[in-house]
C-alpha cells in the first residue's frame, strides 16, 4: 500500500476526470494475478499474485470444469475519494479463469477536496485461454467521482465473457443519479486490433440521463462482451440471432431492454438497460449460459457466493 | 471526364470552397444517405421516440454521438494535412477507421457508416484528382477495413483545401439534417416542423463542433445506450423502411 500526495497517479489514466489540486493523501494499491494451466491435469492454478490492501484475493478455487475461480475483495468495503486502484490479470495459454467480486463495487462520496477515484484494469488472455469476468454492479454514491480504464488483450483462440453493470446509485434510499461523474474507458483488442472500444462520461447534474437518447426512463445499464478469437463472421451472426431469441422473453418495454450485435471481428456485444437493476444479472447469466454452450460446448458455472 | 487537380484545389477561392463544401454535404449527393436511420427506426417503431421528444433527442445526439463523429472527422482532416509518405500515412488511416469501427457496437450502424464513407470517397474521386484519397480507399479495400463517413468526409475535404472548422460544422449539420429527414418518414413530422427543429439545433451543432476542436480521440465520449439499443435491434424489426 502506498500513499502519495501527487497528481502523478491520475495521469496514468488518460483523460481522467480533472480535479483541482489537493493535499489529501491518496491511496494507491494494486492487485496482480497470474494464472496458468497446470500440467497433465489441465486445471488452472494461480501461479503468482501481488496484493496490496485493500485489494485482496484469498485463494483461487477449482471450478468443476477445471477453471480457477477467484473472488476479488476490497477489504475497505468500497472505493474512497482519491483511491487509485489497479488490477492486472494474466491468463496463461490454455488456462481458464473466472473472476468475480464479493459484492457490489461501492464508490463512496468523496471529500470535496479529494481527487477522483480511479481504477485501472488490465487483462491479458493468452492463446487458447478463457477469461470470464462476471462482477457485481458498480454503485456510485451521491457526489462520487469515478474514472475507470479497462484494457483487455486477446491472443489467438482466446475467449472472453466480460460484463459490467452500472447502477444509478443507492436506489433503495432514493439516491438515484446523484453522483458527480462516472467515466469509463474500455478497450478490447484481439491480435493487436481493436474490436470494442467504449468511452462514456455520465454527469447527471450537467446532462440529464432521462433524455431519450441516453437512458430515458431506464436507470441501470450493462454491457456484456463475448469473444473468441478466430471464429468467423457467420458463426457470430448465428450466435447473435440465437441470443436475440433468448433475450426476447427477458425484454419488457418500459422495464428492461436487451440488444445484441456482432462486433467488427471475433465477438459480439450485449447491451441492457433496465428500470430495476434486479433484472439485469439473471438476464446476463442466461445469455452467458447460452453463449458458453455454443462457443465452448459446456455450461457456464455462475460463481458461488451469497447474493 | 474533367476533374480538378489537387493543386487547383489548394488555390480555391472562398466562394468556390463554400459551394463545393455545400455540394459534398448535400443530401442529394448520391451516396445513399437516405437509406439509413442509425437506430431511429427501432426507437420510433416501439414509440420510445415521438415527435414531441425529437428536439431533446437530437440535442443529446449532438452532445454525444455527434461530438464523437466530429472528433473522428477532425482527426481524418488533420491526418491529411500532416501526410508524410504513403507508407506512414496509410497505416494511420486504417488504424483510425478500425478504431472508429470498434467504437460502433451496432453492426448495422457500423455497416451503414462504412457504406456512406466508401460511396462518398468514390464520388469525390470522380469529381477531383486526389491521389491520397485514392490511396486511402485502395488500402482500405485491400485490408478489408471499413471507411467511415465522417473520416472520409474529413479526409476528402482536407485534401480539397477547405477550412477544418467549417468542414466539421457542415458535416455535423448534414448528419443531423439526415436524421431529421429520417424522422419525417418515421414520425408524424411535417416539413415546417422539421425545418423549425433543424433551425433550432444550429447553436447545439456549433457547440458540438467547437468542443470537438480540443478533444482527443481517446477522450471523446458517447453515452447513448437507447440509441445503441435501437441500432443493435434494428435487424429484428419485422418491417423496415431503412437498411440500418
Amino acid at each position: 500500500m502506498a500513499f502519495t500526495n501527487t497528481m502523478a497517479s491520475v495521469a496514468k489514466i488518460p483523460g481522467a476526470i480533472a480535479s483541482e489540486s489537493c493535499t489529501l493523501p491518496r491511496l494507491q494499491a494494486s492487485l496482480t494475478l497470474d494464472f496458468a494451466r497446470a500440467g497433465f491435469a489441465g486445471h488452472t492454478v494461480l501461479t503468482a499474485s501481488h496484493q496490496e490492501p485493500p485489494l485482496q484475493v484469498v485463494r483461487a478455487f477449482a471450478v468443476q470444469d477445471g477453471a480457477a475461480l477467484a473472488h476479488l475483495h476490497n477489504v475497505s468495503g468500497g472505493l474512497l475519494g482519491g483511491d487509485h486502484l489497479s488490477l492486472k490479470v494474466s491468463v496463461g495459454a490454455g488456462a481458464r479463469v473466472q473472476l468475480t467480486t464479493t459484492g457490489a463495487t461501492r464508490i463512496y462520496r468523496p471529500r470535496r477536496e479529494a481527487l477522483p477515484t480511479t481504477q485501472s484494469n488490465e487483462f491479458a488472455v493468452s492463446e487458447g485461454a478463457l477469461l470470464e469476468y462476471v462482477p457485481d454492479a458498480i454503485i456510485p454514491f451521491a457526489g462520487a467521482r469515478f474514472s475507470q480504464a479497462t484494457t483487455i488483450r486477446l491472443a489467438q483462440g482466446a475467449g472472453l465473457f466480460w460484463w459490467e453493470i452500472l447502477a444509478p446509485g443507492r436506489e433503495a434510499r432514493g439516491e438515484v443519479f446523484d453522483y458527480d461523474c462516472v467515466e469509463m474507458k474500455t478497450d478490447i483488442g484481439a491480435l493487436g486490433q481493436p474490436i470494442a472500444s467504449e468511452r462514456l462520461r455520465i454527469e447527471p447534474r450537467k446532462c440529464s440521463t432521462q433524455s431519450f437518447g441516453r437512458l430515458g426512463p431506464y436507470r441501470t445499464c450493462a454491457t456484456f462482451c463475448i469473444a473468441r478469437v478466430g471464429l468467423g463472421t457467420a458463426e457470430w451472426l448465428a450466435l447473435e440471432h440465437e441470443l436475440r431469441e433468448q433475450a426476447l422473453p427477458l425484454t419488457e418495454h418500459g422495464e428492461t431492454l436487451w440488444a445484441i450485435s456482432t462486433l467488427p471481428a471475433h465477438g459480439l456485444m450485449v447491451r441492457c438497460v433496465a428500470v430495476h437493476g434486479r433484472h439485469v444479472l439473471p438476464g446476463l447469466q442466461t445469455l452467458w449460459q447460452t453463449a458458453k454452450r455454443r462457443l465452448y460446448g459446456r455450461d457456464a458455472v455462475p460463481p458461488r457466493k451469497v447474493n | 471526364m474533367e476533374r480538378d487537380s489537387a493543386n487547383d484545389a489548394l488555390a480555391l477561392t472562398s466562394d468556390l470552397a463554400d459551394l463545393r463544401l455545400l455540394h459534398l454535404a448535400d443530401s442529394a449527393l448520391p451516396i445513399g444517405a437516405l437509406a439509413h436511420s442509425f437506430g431511429l427506426e427501432s426507437l420510433t417503431a416501439c414509440e420510445m421516440l415521438t415527435t414531441r421528444d425529437l428536439p431533446d433527442f437530437l440535442q443529446t445526439y449532438l452532445q454525444e454521438a455527434g461530438m464523437m463523429e466530429a472528433v473522428f472527422c477532425r482527426e481524418a482532416f488533420r491526418l491529411a494535412t500532416t501526410a508524410a509518405s504513403e507508407n506512414v500515412w496509410v497505416p494511420r488511416w486504417l488504424e483510425l477507421n478500425n478504431l472508429w469501427s470498434a467504437r460502433k457496437p451496432a453492426r448495422e450502424s457500423r455497416a451503414g457508416s462504412a457504406s456512406l464513407g466508401g460511396n462518398f470517397l468514390q464520388v469525390v474521386l470522380n469529381l477531383a484528382d486526389l491521389p491520397l484519397a485514392r490511396a486511402a480507399l485502395d488500402a482500405s479495400k485491400r485490408s478489408a477495413s471499413l471507411v467511415h463517413h465522417s473520416t472520409a468526409f474529413g479526409l476528402a475535404c482536407s485534401l480539397l483545401g477547405f477550412a477544418e472548422d467549417r468542414v466539421v460544422l457542415v458535416y455535423l449539420h448534414q448528419s443531423v439534417a439526415s436524421l431529421v429527414s429520417s424522422c419525417q418518414r418515421l414520425l408524424p413530422l411535417g416539413q415546417s416542423e422539421a425545418a423549425r427543429i433543424l433551425w433550432n439545433l444550429k447553436p447545439a451543432t456549433i457547440a458540438a463542433a467547437n468542443r470537438s476542436a480540443a478533444c482527443a480521440l481517446d477522450d471523446a465520449c458517447c453515452f447513448m445506450p437507447l440509441l445503441d439499443w435501437g441500432a443493435m435491434e434494428h435487424p429484428a424489426l419485422s418491417t423496415r423502411l431503412f437498411i440500418s
